[in-house]
């Protein structure tokens, strides 16, 4: 098996969701990035938070996010908060969370 | 402070409220940041409480001096605390309403009350709390000028301040007598205010009345104040003043003579200075021109990446004025661009402006002046309102309207009014400004008649007919 790269916990704030087919569509729109493990959305904290390759930048997580939009009414938004390493040892980090 | 947030702002006015509401909606955390009253100048001690005194003054006025023919004039008693108490009630309710209620409602939007200080470019210290955040606004508004006069800082003085709600500076008693120093939009406001109330008003200007405008303007504008028993003196330099709490006096040199003025209080509106000097700018590594303005790119950036600026505090750059409405625009933008990457700029080449004295004034775009600054080739006709029906019915044609347009294609560049409604007509100028209208849309466009908005119309077919031949409807 060959070696993965280490994984990093990305915290995005998200703005313009207003339900769960808003969640639905942010983590959807989130996981088709390329290098993008597994994405978690908390709707009234209005954050995800992304467990993706490093090379992941947080500029093409933000254009996914406002590229998730439908077609009328909500707009959404997205912006790199912070990141940091993930915990190999820990089995999922995409919902742990923690500032 | 719970979290860390997304967004600074120091400020809570204008400016610092759109940028919390649009930087919300974005997804981020927002702190703001005020030391003196939720809601900034506009909303405490500007446009807002302002403009419900003047109204309150224009019924005295008219009901003393009607216009009309057949009606007799009536005085009407002026309690000037209950005045001031309900116009203090109007502010707490809008502040309530448009500012506190609205922080509130939004999650993740906190108000913290304290004096703001930069500790480094990503900490500000606030009453020796430090918060860090990843973008940074200044949005700390301005404050009346104080100028270098002799003996000024040993008299008690009024500014703009005594329109405010809550502190100590506020007035509530009337003057009998009152001296206005500065010839400029806020002087000329507040000077007609308390003339209307009842105060003996003298109103001492370095130059003449409303410099930047269209002369006219400032010419038409005094010309009112004198009829209405307000003294203008122009071309003004104070040498001293002296004075304690009962009275001031002013040392006031002319071209034409010197003289001694009098009266019971002295109200300082001689401009704003931006609120700069308390930010410690430089441990943030934020430029700021020699007066104190904090010098921002057409994006609103300052000279660090993650801090912006905005509102009062960036002066006249890329076209801005000192504005309630400019500010929140600015604010808007900001949010975009630090947090949606949007890349916008703030364009200042169509704001409407508006005085609010009567009779009022209102303009947009480019002066006579300013056109042929710049080099533009162009053409200037100034139409007085007798030529508008409206203005004849109503027997109000103190006035005009003054539009300035290319010669190239008659492009309208700029349109500046003196008269009754002119802060809401400047409104389809403006309109206009933004598309790029030329002369023959504002004639050609169907204007209900008779209102004051037809001055537009009127005014633009002076500029190829003798508007004083024209029919009802201006056709």
């Amino acid at each position: 098996m060959p070696e993965q790269p280490p994984l990093v916990l990305i915290d995005l704030g998200v703005g313009g969701m207003t339900c769960d087919d808003c969640v639905v569509r942010v983590e959807t729109a989130l996981e088709a990035v390329p290098g993008v493990e597994s994405a978690a959305v908390d709707l009234a904290a209005r954050r995800a938070l992304v467990r993706a390759r490093p090379d992941v930048a947080g500029t093409a997580l933000a254009a996914a996010v406002r590229a998730a939009g439908p077609p009328a009414g909500h707009r959404y938004n997205a912006f790199e908060r912070a990141r940091r390493p993930v915990d190999p040892t820990q089995a999922s980090g995409a919902a742990e969370g923690g500032r | 402070m719970t979290t860390e947030p997304d967004f600074l702002i120091v400020g809570s006015g204008s400016t610092a409220f759109a940028a919390a509401i649009a930087a919300h909606d974005l997804g981020a955390r927002v702190a703001m940041v005020e030391r003196r009253t939720l809601g900034g100048t506009c909303a405490n001690r500007g446009c807002l409480p302002s403009k419900n005194l003047i109204e309150a003054a224009r019924i005295v006025h008219e009901a003393a001096h009607p216009r009309y023919d057949g009606l007799y004039p009536a005085s009407v008693g002026v309690d000037f605390g209950r005045l001031v108490a309900q116009k203090d009630a109007v502010v707490h309710a809008y502040r309530a309403k448009k500012y506190a209620a609205v922080a509130d409602a939004l999650d993740g939007v906190e108000v913290v009350t304290g004096t703001a200080r930069f500790l480094d470019p990503e900490t500000v210290e606030v009453d020796g709390t430090p918060i860090r955040a990843g973008q940074i606004l200044v949005a700390s508004g301005s404050r009346p000028t104080i100028p270098p006069i002799p003996g000024l800082e040993s008299v008690p003085y009024l500014t703009s301040d005594l329109l405010d709600a809550d502190e100590a500076g506020r007035l509530t008693e009337l003057p009998a007598s009152l001296i206005v120093l500065g010839g400029g939009y806020i002087a000329a406001e507040l000077a007609q205010l308390f003339a209307r109330l009842g105060s003996t008003v003298t109103v001492v200007a370095r130059s003449e009345l409303l410099r930047g405008y269209e002369p006219e303007l400032g010419r038409l504008l005094a010309a009112a104040f004198r009829s209405e028993g307000i003294e203008v003196i122009e071309g003004a330099r104070v040498e001293r003043v002296t004075g304690d709490a009962r009275s001031v006096a002013l040392a006031v040199e002319t071209p034409q003579s010197g003289q001694i003025l009098r009266a019971e209080r002295l109200l300082v509106a001689t401009g704003r200075r931006p609120n700069t000097d308390d930010l410690d700018l430089e441990a943030a590594g934020v430029a700021t021109d020699p007066a104190g303005f904090v010098v921002v790119d057409a994006g609103l950036r300052t000279s660090q990446p993650h801090i912006w600026a905005a509102g009062d505090v960036i002066g006249r750059q890329h076209g801005s004025q000192m504005a309630t409405p400019v500010g929140a625009r600015q604010g808007r933008i900001v949010a975009e661009n630090a947090f949606a990457g949007a890349g916008r700029r703030f364009d200042g080449s169509v704001i409407p402006r508006a005085v609010f004295t009567d009779p009022p004034i209102a303009t947009v775009g480019l002066t006579e002046a300013e056109a042929r600054a710049r080099h533009l080739p162009a053409v200037v006709a100034t139409t007085p309102l007798e030529h508008v029906p409206r203005a004849g019915a109503i027997h109000r044609t103190d006035g005009l309207v003054k539009i300035v347009a290319s010669t190239l294609d008659e492009r309208v560049l700029g349109v500046h009014i003196v008269g009754e409604g002119a802060p809401e007509v400047i409104h389809e100028a403006a309109m206009g400004l933004r598309f790029r209208a030329k002369l023959d849309d504002f004639v050609d466009l169907i204007h209900v008649y008779p209102t004051m908005a037809e001055a537009l119309k009127i005014g633009s077919q002076a500029f190829s007919r003798d508007v004083s031949k024209l029919s009802c409807c201006a056709e």
